[in-house]
């Protein structure tokens, strides 16, 4: 079979699904009965308006911010609750907003202590210097002597070192050149082709529709919208409404 | 509690108390001495517990306090017989110093500044030690009559004893000298003090500052001299504490200076209870009790004091510096709604309000804002847009005193801020509401707002320890004003802490707004409100913009296109457009940057078919 | 006395005061290489450190007097870490997200109490290690007469000090642990277990110092208060070195007892006040010390 066929194979055995879940940030109810699923091998967008929960809602389903109600399932396991390093463990990996490369760390060691802490196997530092020859010439540089578009680089080269099920991306273009944006994007849809589930959080609607299999909307703690990117092209008034498209 | 109710309660029980600790082995030496150090710990207690800064050398001021004090007794005025000039030179000198000591200080915080304050007390301990002409060095001070207490023609030795009168299990009334209802007189004057300094104009800052100081930086007060003043009159207080205590004594010594000093000072004020008015009397109470008559009994009692001192701390409900729930002071009392304001604005200005010159912001490699030149006239309504990362925020933390440019400059109404401090171009005008709202969350909507309003009014420092912020009548003014703007009236009385999402920006708003700025920086103030709340704070923005100069951040582009006289495109740190809402619009160069080269699709999905929404 | 005698004074107890300064400062090296890696690590300021210089200081005491010098070595340590495990569990566990001030306090009051414990224990009077026999002597370096005990200590010392760094520099822990100075949380993003290495950094810190306490007790003697005694010029060590610094407490540690060893040559109180107008000058001038950050830097 082909990897596409596998891939479509795959497509409705559900791996990540959140129930009704609410996460508050001390006193302010941000997620609200929010509910959604990705099934094995999806890349499923999620969109909205900044301050509507997209960062809150990855927060939640790593533990870093970790629900007051609801569920969160995890290929048929309830991992509500679980702490971060457990879900990493676990298989779900969280290339966060600001990327948060360990700057006293050179580019090998970020790689290294991924490797250090990973539990499954996964790219090798071989496979990883093949695919990102710019991190290969980076290798004994810190963190925070290369390039923004390096570290998105490195931020996803870490997630896919520790043999990652299902990866959360928080807006990995922003802040990027386009053509930078263009590399990223290109890395997506190859570790998305290699049967990679992608739950991608961005502002830049057209690369997340480029990208996607399906998409949510998110706004003020709640989903609005469920549907195949065609979908929700046509549908004008989602898009103003929420996207300011 | 009325006033006279909790004094005559607190007289009453100074007065039986060196009688009531008799049966368990206490004597009125032993009170007068509690009471004495007890003024000590109090003046800890105002830096700990209210403004929140732990110094570990308090002894200092305690040790150069009754230095002062017996030295003015035995050396300097030995003819003035009356123990006044020794308590006011002591009460100065150390005030004096606190305040110098202070200055220096407290632009540290946490560990830094406990040890600086370590290190100024070591280095009075070695100048008192060794300047053996004047101290006697390690020999200390011995054997020095205190002058008599004097009131005008009257004066009292205070050593002389009580008349006899005996009270069985609480021994016999002529146990007690003079100095233990002197002491208690002091102590009832300074309870007084600061109760009356807690709820007082500069009591209220300070606790602010407390519980948010960035918030309270940015809207106007100046925190650094608010904990120097704080400082001063701990100093000042424990200078005291040691004059009185040397002159009882009759002798000081060297040890007065020491570390042990300053940590028991933070014990017995953690024991006693922080930020509670008795609570620094009660541990001293405690802890002299165990050093002085439980020593006798076990040579464990220092191990005692130590598992008290762990389990307070350890065990304490909320923290040892957690908030406690303010009884409010203003509390709300709705006023009519008024279509138009109390409370006139700042005057506006006119021509070009701000503006900014090769403006960068880098951290550390990485150059956030680079070489942004930027002008906006008075009066104009001017959105600052781009791509999430572009630098939005940092420059207007940047422009707000937030951040420190790293190279270029800032002018304000024709004069340069670059250097100045936040509090200062508050007060100035400039004011920013953040992007994360910034509040109080621990008091209600109407006092956040009024604690803008009280900055506007006072200034960036005033020193009313004495009088309280409500006398002055226009900052509920102001304070029902900025309400009523940001139609926040239904809420007022809430805790702010427990507003929703949308409401907490809107007070966030609404506490810039009350500063009567001349410039107002909003920072994505749509962002997670509701479609309703978003047509409500455009509304709201278009009002604003007709009174005052108004930069935003937003991404709502049908907010911005609607509301804005003119765009400035930010991307990757620098200036990439300027223009009309129509010119930014049609902007080749803008749209790549936000579409990241999807520009064809984009210019395809806006085709006459897809509409705006209109707002009714 | 003429000018040429105090000149050969001074020259002639230079080179002893230069070794006696290198000894102490080496001393503080030790002590505060704990205390900064745990301050780095944990953002925990712990006034318990000098308790752990102190317990290790009696447990080697007691068991050197009776198994030898070496076996107080190894058990003092091992003690220290044990107890710094259980104080963490039991109590600094929850002061983690606590402001500063409220660490500052918990751990005073944990010195407080240890400090008071092993003064009722050992009912507080000074005692002195038995060094062996072989150790009792003196080497002669050429210019001076030096006990020999005191070269070991200072040898010893670097080699802990290399030690650690190794571990830190070198190996995959050391690695998880760089990683979770900067970022705990990316490090959990990541799977480490930050928690484990946050106690595993504390319980070295705490073996360091009772190291370093056993070993230094022949030279310095050990009673009640000698724990403050050298936490209070640690804590001067870190904040000229730097707050979390690896070299800030080598090369501060070196310079404090340099400095105060030296001091002693112009006036001996002055020695004592020296390192504190020193700390003084750093933190009014440059608060991050030699070695530390100016700065956040966000990747």
């Amino acid at each position: 079979m082909t990897s596409a066929a596998i891939v479509a194979a795959t497509r409705d055995v559900i791996l990540l699904e959140l129930f009704e879940i609410n996460t508050y940030y001390g006193d302010s109810h941000i997620l609200k009965n929010l509910s959604l699923r990705i099934n094995e091998g999806e890349t499923v967008a999620l969109l909205g308006r900044n301050g509507g929960g997209k960062t809150t809602t990855l927060k939640s389903i790593v533990g870093w911010v970790p629900p007051r109600s609801g569920r969160v399932m995890f290929g048929g396991e309830n991992i509500t609750g679980h702490e971060m390093m457990r879900n990493a463990r676990a298989g779900i990996s969280l290339v966060p907003e600001e990327r948060r490369i360990f700057t006293n760390l050179t580019v090998a060691e970020n790689l290294k202590l991924a490797q250090i802490t990973a539990v499954r196997p996964g790219w090798s530092l071989t496979d990883v210097y093949a695919r990102f020859p710019r991190l290969e010439e980076r290798a004994s540089n810190k963190g925070d002597e290369i390039s923004g578009g390096e570290k998105q680089m490195l931020a996803i080269a870490r997630a896919l070192v520790q043999g990652t099920k299902l990866l959360l991306l928080d807006e990995p273009t922003e802040g990027l050149a386009p053509l930078i944006v263009r590399e990223v994007e290109a890395i997506i849809r190859e570790i998305k082709a290699q049967g990679m589930t992608i739950l991608l959080v961005e502002q830049n609607f057209y690369s997340a529709m480029a990208l996607a299999d399906r998409c949510y909307i998110i706004d003020q703690g709640t989903i609005r919208f469920e549907g195949t990117p065609d979908t929700l092209r046509g549908n004008t008034e989602v898009l103003s409404r929420y996207l300011h498209v | 509690m009325k006033d006279w109710a909790f004094y005559l309660l607190t007289a009453v029980g100074l007065a039986l108390f060196p009688l009531a600790i008799h049966p368990i082995g206490g004597y009125s030496g032993l009170a007068t001495e509690i009471l004495l150090l007890g003024i000590g710990a109090m003046g800890f207690n105002l830096l700990l517990g209210y403004a929140g800064l732990l110094s570990y050398g308090q002894a200092m001021f305690y040790g150069v306090g009754s230095y002062v004090a017996l030295l003015t007794v035995s050396r300097f005025f030995p003819q003035v017989h009356s123990i006044w000039l020794a308590l006011l030179l002591a009460v100065i000198f150390v005030g004096l110093m606190a305040l110098v000591i202070g200055i220096v200080t407290v632009r540290l915080y946490g560990i830094y500044f406990a040890l600086l304050t370590l290190a100024f007390a070591q280095m009075f301990y070695f100048i008192v030690f060794q300047w053996r002409s004047l101290t006697r060095g390690d020999d200390g001070l011995q054997g020095i009559t205190s002058p008599p207490l004097t009131l005008g023609p009257w004066s009292l030795d205070l050593t002389t004893r009580l008349p006899s009168l005996n009270l069985g299990p609480f021994g016999n009334l002529n146990e007690v000298t003079y100095w233990y209802p002197f002491a208690a007189i002091v102590i009832l004057l300074i309870l007084a003090f600061v109760r009356t300094l807690i709820s007082s104009q500069y009591g209220e800052v300070l606790a602010a500052i407390r519980e948010n100081e960035e918030r309270s930086v940015f809207i106007g007060f100046d925190s650094k001299r608010y904990r120097i003043a704080a400082f001063t009159l701990a100093g000042a207080l424990t200078g005291l504490s040691g004059a009185l205590y040397g002159l009882h004594q009759t002798s000081t010594a060297v040890d007065t200076l020491d570390v042990d000093t300053s940590g028991s000072f933070v014990i017995f004020t953690v024991v006693g209870g922080v930020k509670t008015l008795f609570g620094p009397l009660l541990g001293t109470g405690i802890i002299e009790y165990l050093q002085n008559v439980i020593s006798g009994k076990t040579d464990a009692w220092r191990l005692i004091e130590g598992l008290i001192f762990v389990a307070v701390i350890a065990f304490m409900p909320r923290g040892l510096l957690g908030s406690v729930p303010r009884v409010s002071e203003f509390a709300y009392q709705p006023r009519f709604r008024r279509t138009e304001p109390l409370t006139e604005p700042r005057r506006v200005s006119e021509g070009i309000i701000l503006e900014t010159k090769g403006l960068s912001r880098y951290f550390g490699a990485f150059a956030a804002n680079s070489k942004i030149d930027f002008s906006v006239r008075a009066g104009e309504l001017r959105a600052v847009i781009g791509p999430n990362g572009a630098g939005k925020t940092t420059f207007f933390n940047v422009l707000a005193g937030l951040r420190a440019a790293s190279e270029g400059q800032i002018f304000f109404k024709g004069q340069e801020i670059t250097r100045m401090p936040g509090a200062q171009r508050v007060a100035s005008g400039v004011a920013k509401a953040f992007q994360t709202a910034s509040i109080y969350p621990d008091e209600s909507v109407f006092e956040n707002v009024r604690l803008a309003a009280l900055a506007r009014v006072q200034g960036m420092f005033a020193p009313e320890f004495l009088r309280r912020s409500g006398r002055l009548g226009r900052v509920d003014d102001i304070a029902h004003d900025a309400l009523e703007q940001l139609d926040l009236r239904d809420v007022a009385a809430l805790r702010a802490g427990s507003l929703s999402h949308g409401d907490k920006k809107r007070l966030d708003i609404a506490v810039a707004l009350a500063t009567q700025p001349e410039l107002l920086l909003l920072d994505e103030p749509v962002a997670g409100m509701s479609i309703e709340e978003v047509q409500k704070t455009d509304r709201l923005i278009r009002a604003l913009a007709k009174k005052m100069t108004v930069l935003i951040i937003e991404h709502d582009m049908d907010l911005i296109m609607g509301i804005s006289d003119s765009i400035t495109v930010l991307h990757q740190g620098k200036v990439l457009a300027e223009g009309t809402p129509a010119e930014i619009r049609a902007n080749r160069l803008v749209q790549e940057a936000y579409l990241g080269g999807y520009a064809e699709e984009a210019r395809g999905a806006s085709a006459p078919g897809a509409s705006a929404e209109t707002t009714p | 006395m003429s000018g040429d005698t105090t000149i050969d004074a001074f020259l002639s107890q230079l080179p002893g005061t230069l070794l006696d300064g290198l000894i102490r400062g080496l001393a503080y090296v030790g002590i505060a290489l704990g205390l900064t890696i745990v301050f780095g690590m944990l953002r925990l300021v712990n006034f318990a450190h000098g308790a752990f210089y102190l317990i290790g200081a009696y447990v080697g005491l007691v068991v050197s007097d009776r198994l030898g010098l070496v076996a107080g070595l190894v058990v003092a340590p091992i003690a220290v870490a044990i107890f710094a495990i259980v104080i963490d569990y039991a109590l600094l566990r929850r002061f983690y997200d606590r402001n500063p001030t409220s660490q500052i306090l918990i751990t005073f009051g944990i010195a407080l109490v240890v400090q008071e414990a092993l003064r009722l224990i050992f009912t507080g009077t000074t005692r002195s290690y038995i060094v062996p026999g072989w150790l009792q002597t003196s080497l002669n370096l050429g210019f001076t007469q030096y006990p020999t005990y005191r070269i070991v200590f200072a040898i010893g010392i670097v080699i802990l000090v290399c030690v650690v760094w190794f571990f830190i520099e070198r190996t995959n822990y050391g690695l998880i642990v760089r990683a979770g100075i900067r970022d705990r949380i990316m490090v959990q993003l990541l799977g480490g277990n930050v928690r484990q290495a946050s106690t595993v950094i504390f319980a070295l810190g705490g073996a360091i110092a009772g190291l370093v306490g056993a070993g230094a007790s022949p030279i310095y003697s050990v009673d009640p208060n000698t724990g403050f005694n050298f936490l209070v010029p640690s804590f001067v060590v870190i904040v000229i070195g730097g707050l979390g610094s690896f070299w800030g407490a080598v090369v501060g540690g070196l310079l404090v007892g340099e400095l105060q060893s030296l001091t002693t040559l112009i006036s001996a109180p002055a020695s004592d006040i020296v390192i504190y107008v020193a700390m003084a000058l750093v933190l009014l001038v440059r608060p991050s010390g030699l070695f530390g950050e100016s700065e956040i830097i966000r990747g």
